[in-house]
C-alpha cells in the first residue's frame, strides 16, 4: 500500500476549503468502508485523503415541509432507526437494509454510498425512484442537481474538485405511492448486488392504472439507469393481470447494457432486470398494489 | 449412558474463556522483540522457466536484512507428506501463480513489501496446462518431467459390462465439482525464531507439528532435535494447514538473519497459494434391478491436484474408495486419474475426496429412486452395506456399520416426519418452489492400510491431584482438546475441571500422528485412555498403601479413592501428590500409544485402501428455490450420524451445524476461479461463503450408533462426515422442488435459472 497525506476538516468550511487547496489531489472519507479497501489494493490515485467523517454539520436527518433530509454523513443504520422511515421512504429503508452487514451498516453512510458512485450501490436506485435531489457545495458557491444527473461513470460523478456533497432529500412517500426495492446478490448478506430494481407507483384513482411510475436499475449500466420505457408502459396501460405485467418488464431488455463478470454473466443480468421488476410488481399486484404490512 | 459422568454431556470448551475473551494469542498475535517481517515473492507466471533472478535492488533497499532464494535452502529444496516434489524457492520453473521464488526480511512489514516488488526475475512462458482431461494424453505439455499423470488407481471387482446386461435400468451422467476453499479465519502466519541454543523454534498453526519438524529438518539439515514446532492454538484449517505451507520459508529466513520473523498472509496470497479442494470430472454409470438392486458401477475420476502432490494422491484413493457410497455392489469398475495441471495446488480438505463422489454417488441414487419409484430410503436401505459384509472395491466390514441405524434414524427427524405437509408451491408467490431432499455417506477414519496410524497421550499428575494430558493432535475448532479432558475426567474418575490440556507441540507432548481423517478422538483419545488406566493403577497402588488396604478394596470417585462399603475412609488426589513429592520429589507421568486396527485386505495398487472404521451419517435438507432468480434458500436441514458414542453432545452439534453449513457453501455457491492459471477470486468479496443469514433456521441433529468397542467409550468420529453429503441433499431437494437434475456444484443461482429456462424450453417445444 502506498502512502498518503492524511488530512482531517472538523467543519464543513474547513472541508470546502481544503478541497479548494488541493485541486481534485484529494479523496474523500466518510466512513472508509469502500475507500480503505480501495487504498489497500493501491488502487487510489490521490496523494492526500480527507476524512471528513467528524463533521457534526453533515449529519442527521431532518423532515421539513413533506420533505426528508439526510446530511451525507448519516450512516445506513441511522436510516433504519430514524422514526417512520420505512413509511417515508420505504423504497430506500429496504435499500439501507439490504448494506453489507450490521458491521457496515453502523458506519458507511448515504453520502459515501452516493459519492462512491459505484453502478452496484444499493441506495442510488432507490434515491433514484424517490426523487431524489443532492446539494453540491464549494467555497464560492453551492448548486442542486438531481441524483440521475450525478452520476457520469463507474465511480465517476459531475462533482468538480472543490464541491463536496452536503446535503440528499427527497419528497415523502404519499398514501397513494406504492413501491420496492429488489437485490439479487450472490448470498443473503455482505453481497455486492448482481442486479438490482427498485420502483415506485403513484396510483390513480382508476384501479390498476398508475399516475407516475418511477423504475430504476443497478449493476446492470455503467451506472444506476432509470427505465422510463418501463415507466411510461405502467404509466400508459391498465396493469390488471400478471401477463400484463410480464409484457411490460419484459421491456427492462431494451433498458439494461450489462457486462459479464465473476459474479454473473451478461445475458443472467438481462434476465435477472426483467425478473426482479417482474417479481416486484406482481408482489405489488398480488397485494392489491398496497403496501405490505 | 447414565454411568458416565463426562462422556456425552455437555462439557464447557476448555478453551471458551480465552477464545471468547480474545485472550488467546494466536500465532498472527506473536510478537518478539527485535523481530523481522518476511514477505514471498511468488510467481508472475501460471507456468514458466526461471531465467534468472536477480535480488540486489531488494538487498539494497533500507531496512532490508535478508533475501534468501534456492541457493539459501540447505537442505532438500522440496516439501510434500507423500512424496516432496514442491519446492521451498523454485529453482528453474514456476508450475503455478502462487509458487515461491524468493523471500524477504526486513525491519518493517512495509519495507518487506516494498523490497518484494524489487527481487527481478525473468521468466519464458511455457505452454499452459489447465484441463485435467487433457493434460493426461501423450503430447500435452508436462507440469513435472516424470508426466501429468500423479497417481492412477484402478479397481476392478467382478464384471460390470456383463452386469449392465442384466440390469433393467442403468443411468449415466457426468458430475463436476468446484475448488472449495478452507476459508479459515485465520491466514498461514506464524513466527520463527532462532533460540540461545540454537534450537528453531517454528511457531506456526498447523495440524501436525511432529510431521512438520520432519519436513522441516529434511528442508533446513537441521536436527529434528534442534526443531521445536508449536502449532496450537490455529484459527481454523479444515485440512488446509496438513501440509506445510509458509513454515520452511520461516526457517529459512530465520536462520539466516538470526533473529525472529514474522509472516502473516493477507487473504488474496492464502487463496492463491495454498491448497484447495480437488476439483473433479467423474463418469458414472450405474446399473440396477426393477427391483432396486444396485449390479454395477462403472466409474471415472479425473482430480485436478493443481501443481504438486501434497496429498492429492490419497484424496484421489479416498473419492475411489468411497465413489459407490455404502452400498453393496460386486460389480465395479472404478477408474482414478489424479492430474498435474497448472491450476493452483490442490491438497487435503475435510472430506478428503469423498464429497465429489458423494454428491455424484448420491444423485445417480435419487435418479434411480425417481426412476423406479421406490422411496429414497427404501432404495438405500435395500443396498446398504452392514456389518459382515463386503465393500466394494473387496474388504469386509467387520467394525461398527451405521447405516441402518442412521436410515432408521432419518425417520425420527422432524424433516422427514412433515415432508408431506409441505407447501410444494408457495400459494402467495407461486414461482416459489420448494422440495425435499436426502442423501447418505460414509466416511473412513483415520489413515488407511499401510500406513502407520497410532494414537499417543502423555499424562502427567499435577500438585493439586489434577491431570495434565498432552497429545500432538491440534484443536483448531473442533473441540478434541474438550473431548481429551473428558476422556481423561472419566477414565481417572476426578473432576473435568482438573483435567488442563496441551496439545501440538514437539516438546510436550506424545506424537499421536495428524490431525485429519476424522481420527482425533477416535486415535488421540484411545492414546489417553491407555495412559489414564496406566496412571489410575499407579495411584490407587499409592492409595492403598496409604490407607493400608489393598487396591482392589479402592474405588475411585471425584478425586477421591474410598474404601469400598467404607464410605467414611478415603484420601484425595491432591493428598496423593503430596506423598509422592515427599517421598520421591516427583510426581508420576505415564504414556499410552494406541495403534489403530487394520481391515483385513490391502487392495492391490491402491495404497491406504482399504479403511477399517467409517463413520455413517444421512443429511436431509428442505429448500425453496425462486423459480424467478434461480436462488436456492434452505429452509431447514437435519443430519443423522453415528460417529460412535457422542463424547460432547454440544461439540457433536457446532460440529453438525458447521458441517452443514460448509457442505451447504460447497453445494451453492463456493468455487474458486482460475482462467488461464490465473485466479479470479481471490478474496471474500468475490470467492462466495456462507453467511448467518444463508444458513438455514434450524439444523436438527440425531445422533445414532452401531457400537465400536475399539474407540474410547466406543467413539469413532464425526469431524468429516458431517460436511461431506449435505450438496446431495440440498442438490436433491433442487430437483424434488423444480424437476431440475443438478450435475454440476456449486449450483448457483445462474446455474439454476439456466437450467430452468431450459427446462422451460424443452416443456414448450414437447
Amino acid at each position: 500500500m502506498k502512502e498518503f497525506n492524511y488530512l482531517r476538516a472538523d467543519t464543513l468550511s474547513e472541508a470546502l476549503e481544503m478541497l479548494e487547496e488541493f485541486q481534485g489531489n484529494v479523496k474523500v472519507l466518510a466512513a472508509g468502508t469502500d475507500l480503505v479497501v480501495r487504498l489497500k489494493g493501491d488502487m487510489v490515485k490521490e496523494e492526500n485523503i480527507l476524512d471528513i467523517s467528524r463533521i457534526k454539520e453533515l449529519k442527521g436527518i431532518y423532515a421539513e415541509n413533506g420533505i426528508i433530509h439526510i446530511l451525507p454523513l448519516t450512516t445506513h443504520t441511522e436510516i433504519l432507526e430514524y422514526p417512520d422511515m420505512k413509511t417515508a421512504a420505504q423504497i430506500l429503508y429496504d435499500a439501507c437494509k439490504s448494506v453489507g452487514s450490521p458491521q457496515i451498516r453502523n458506519r458507511g453512510t448515504l453520502g459515501g454510498n452516493v459519492a462512491n458512485a459505484s453502478p452496484a450501490g444499493d441506495t442510488i436506485p432507490a434515491l433514484f425512484v424517490q426523487g431524489a435531489k443532492l446539494r453540491l457545495k464549494s467555497k464560492s458557491g453551492e448548486r442542486v442537481i438531481s441524483v440521475e444527473d450525478f452520476f457520469t461513470g463507474p465511480g465517476r460523478t459531475v462533482l468538480k474538485p472543490d464541491e463536496l456533497l452536503v446535503d440528499i432529500y427527497f419528497p415523502t412517500m404519499s398514501d397513494d405511492e406504492v413501491g420496492f426495492f429488489k437485490k439479487l446478490g450472490q448470498r443473503n448478506a455482505l453481497a455486492i448486488s448482481v442486479v438490482s430494481v427498485a420502483a415506485k407507483l403513484k396510483k390513480s384513482t382508476e384501479p390498476n392504472k398508475f399516475d407516475k411510475a418511477f423504475v430504476a436499475f443497478g449493476s446492470v449500466a455503467p451506472t444506476v439507469i432509470r427505465g422510463n420505457r418501463v415507466e411510461n408502459a405502467l404509466m400508459d396501460s391498465v396493469v390488471d393481470s400478471p401477463e400484463k405485467i410480464r409484457y411490460i418488464a419484459q421491456l427492462a431488455w431494451r433498458e439494461v447494457s450489462p457486462i459479464s463478470d465473476v459474479r454473473a454473466s451478461l445475458k443472467y443480468r438481462q434476465d435477472m432486470s426483467i425478473n426482479l421488476l417482474y417479481e416486484g410488481l406482481l408482489e405489488l399486484y398480488k397485494n392489491g398494489w398496497n403496501r405490505r404490512s | 449412558m447414565g454411568e458416565y459422568k463426562y462422556i456425552g454431556k455437555s462439557v464447557p470448551r476448555v478453551d471458551a474463556a480465552e477464545k471468547a475473551t480474545g485472550h488467546i494469542k494466536y500465532m498472527s498475535d506473536l510478537s518478539f522483540p527485535n523481530m523481522l517481517w518476511g514477505k514471498i515473492v511468488r510467481s508472475k507466471y501460471p507456468h514458466a522457466k526461471i531465467l534468472k533472478i536477480d535480488t540486489s535492488k531488494a538487498e539494497a533497499l533500507p531496512g532490508v536484512v535478508a533475501v534468501v532464494t534456492w541457493k539459501d535452502v540447505p537442505g532438500l529444496n522440496g516439501f510434500g507428506i507423500v512424496i516432496p516434489d514442491q519446492p521451498v524457492l523454485c529453482e528453474d520453473k514456476v508450475r503455478y501463480i502462487g509458487d515461491a521464488v524468493a523471500a524477504v526480511a526486513a525491519e518493517t512489514k512495509e519495507i518487506a513489501e516494498e523490497a518484494a516488488k524489487l527481487v527481478e526475475v525473468e521468466y519464458e512462458p511455457l505452454p499452459l496446462v489447465d484441463d485435467p482431461i487433457k493434460a493426461i494424453s501423450e503430447d500435452a505439455p508436462k507440469v513435472h518431467d516424470g508426466g501429468n499423470v500423479h497417481l492412477h488407481t484402478k479397481i476392478v471387482r467382478g464384471d460390470v459390462e456383463k452386469a449392465f446386461k442384466e440390469a433393467d435400468l442403468i443411468v449415466e451422467h457426468t458430475y463436476y465439482t468446484g475448488r472449495q476453499e478452507h476459508a479459515f479465519l485465520e491466514t498461514e502466519s506464524g513466527v520463527a525464531k532462532l533460540e540461545e541454543d540454537g534450537t528453531l523454534s517454528v511457531y506456526a498453526g498447523s495440524q501436525y507439528p511432529q510431521r512438520d519438524q520432519m519436513q522441516l529438518s529434511r528442508c533446513l539439515a537441521l536436527n529434528p532435535r534442534k526443531i521445536h514446532v508449536v502449532s496450537y492454538p490455529v484459527g481454523g484449517a479444515f485440512g488446509g494447514k496438513d501440509e506445510l505451507t509458509i513454515q520452511p520459508i520461516l526457517g529459512l529466513l530465520a536462520l539466516k538473519t538470526k533473529r525472529p520473523v514474522k509472516i502473516v498472509l493477507s487473504r488474496e496470497e492464502s487463496i492463491i497459494s495454498y491448497w484447495k479442494r480437488h476439483p473433479m470430472i467423474m463418469k458414472y454409470k450405474t446399473g440396477v434391478k426393477k427391483d432396486g438392486t444396485l449390479v454395477a458401477n462403472k466409474v471415472e475420476i479425473y482430480a485436478d491436484t493443481g501443481a504438486y502432490a501434497s496429498l492429492g494422491g490419497p484424496v484421489l484413493n479416498l473419492a475411489v474408495e468411497h465413489a459407490c457410497g455404502p452400498y453393496k455392489l460386486d460389480n465395479v469398475y472404478i477408474d482414478g486419474y489424479c492430474v498435474y495441471t497448472n491450476n493452483g495446488v490442490a491438497g487435503a480438505f475435510r472430506g478428503f475426496g469423498v464429497p465429489q463422489v458423494t454428491f455424484a454417488m448420491e444423485t445417480q441414487m435419487d435418479i434411480i429412486a425417481e426412476k423406479l419409484g421406490i422411496d429414497p430410503i427404501k432404495l438405500r436401505k435395500k443396498n446398504a452395506l452392514r456389518r459382515g459384509d463386503v465393500s466394494p472395491i473387496g474388504n469386509k466390514l467387520t467394525t461398527s456399520v451405521g447405516t441402518v441405524a442412521v436410515l432408521d434414524g432419518v425417520k425420527e427427524t422432524d424433516l422427514w416426519k412433515n415432508k408431506d405437509r409441505i407447501e410444494k408451491v408457495d400459494k402467495e408467490r407461486p414461482w416459489i418452489k420448494r422440495g425435499f431432499g436426502f442423501a447418505l455417506t460414509y466416511q473412513g477414519t483415520g489413515l488407511g492400510i499401510g500406513l502407520p496410524d497410532y494414537g499417543g497421550a502423555v499424562l502427567r499428575f499435577r500438585e493439586d491431584g489434577g491431570f495434565i494430558v498432552g497429545v500432538g493432535i491440534v484443536d483448531y475448532g473442533q473441540g478434541t482438546g474438550t473431548s481429551y479432558a473428558q476422556i481423561v475426567a472419566e477414565a481417572m474418575k476426578c473432576p473435568v475441571e482438573k483435567v488442563s490440556v496441551i496439545l501440538g507441540d514437539t516438546d510436550l507432548t506424545a506424537d499421536s500422528g495428524p490431525t485429519s481423517a476424522s481420527r482425533g478422538v477416535y486415535t488421540g483419545g484411545r492414546a489417553a485412555v491407555i495412559a489414564s488406566n496406566r496412571m489410575m493403577k499407579i495411584l490407587k497402588e499409592k492409595a492403598a498403601e496409604l490407607l493400608s488396604v489393598s487396591p482392589e478394596d479402592l474405588e475411585a470417585e471425584s478425586g477421591y479413592f474410598y474404601v469400598k462399603n467404607q464410605p467414611d475412609v478415603s484420601i484425595s488426589y491432591e493428598k496423593i501428590a503430596m506423598e509422592f513429592l515427599k517421598t520421591s520429589g516427583h510426581l508420576p507421568q505415564t504414556e499410552g500409544y494406541f495403534l489403530m486396527p487394520i481391515a483385513d485386505i490391502k487392495i492391490k495398487d491402491a495404497f491406504g485402501l482399504p479403511h477399517h472404521i467409517f463413520a455413517y451419517s444421512g443429511h436431509l435438507a428442505l429448500v425453496e428455490v425462486n423459480t424467478l432468480t434461480g436462488q436456492t434458500k434452505v429452509l431447514e436441514g437435519a443430519e443423522v450420524v453415528d460417529g460412535g458414542i457422542v463424547v460432547n453432545r454440544q461439540g457433536f452439534e457446532a460440529q453438525v451445524e458447521g458441517g452443514y453449513v460448509m457442505g451447504m457453501g460447497y453445494g451453492l455457491m463456493e468455487d474458486v476461479k482460475i482462467e488461464k492459471g490465473i485466479f479470479k477470486t481471490v478474496n471474500f468479496s468475490t470467492y462466495i461463503i456462507p453467511t448467518v443469514k444463508d444458513a438455514p433456521k434450524r439444523i436438527q441433529t440425531v445422533p445414532v450408533h452401531d457400537p465400536e468397542e475399539t474407540g474410547p467409550y466406543q467413539a469413532k468420529g464425526i469431524a468429516e462426515t458431517v460436511m461431506v453429503a449435505t450438496a446431495p441433499a440440498i442438490t436433491n431437494a433442487i430437483h424434488s422442488a423444480t424437476g431440475i437434475r443438478i450435475f454440476k456444484i456449486p449450483a448457483t443461482s445462474e446455474l439454476v435459472y439456466n437450467l430452468l429456462k431450459e427446462q422451460r424450453k424443452n416443456e414448450s417445444t414437447d
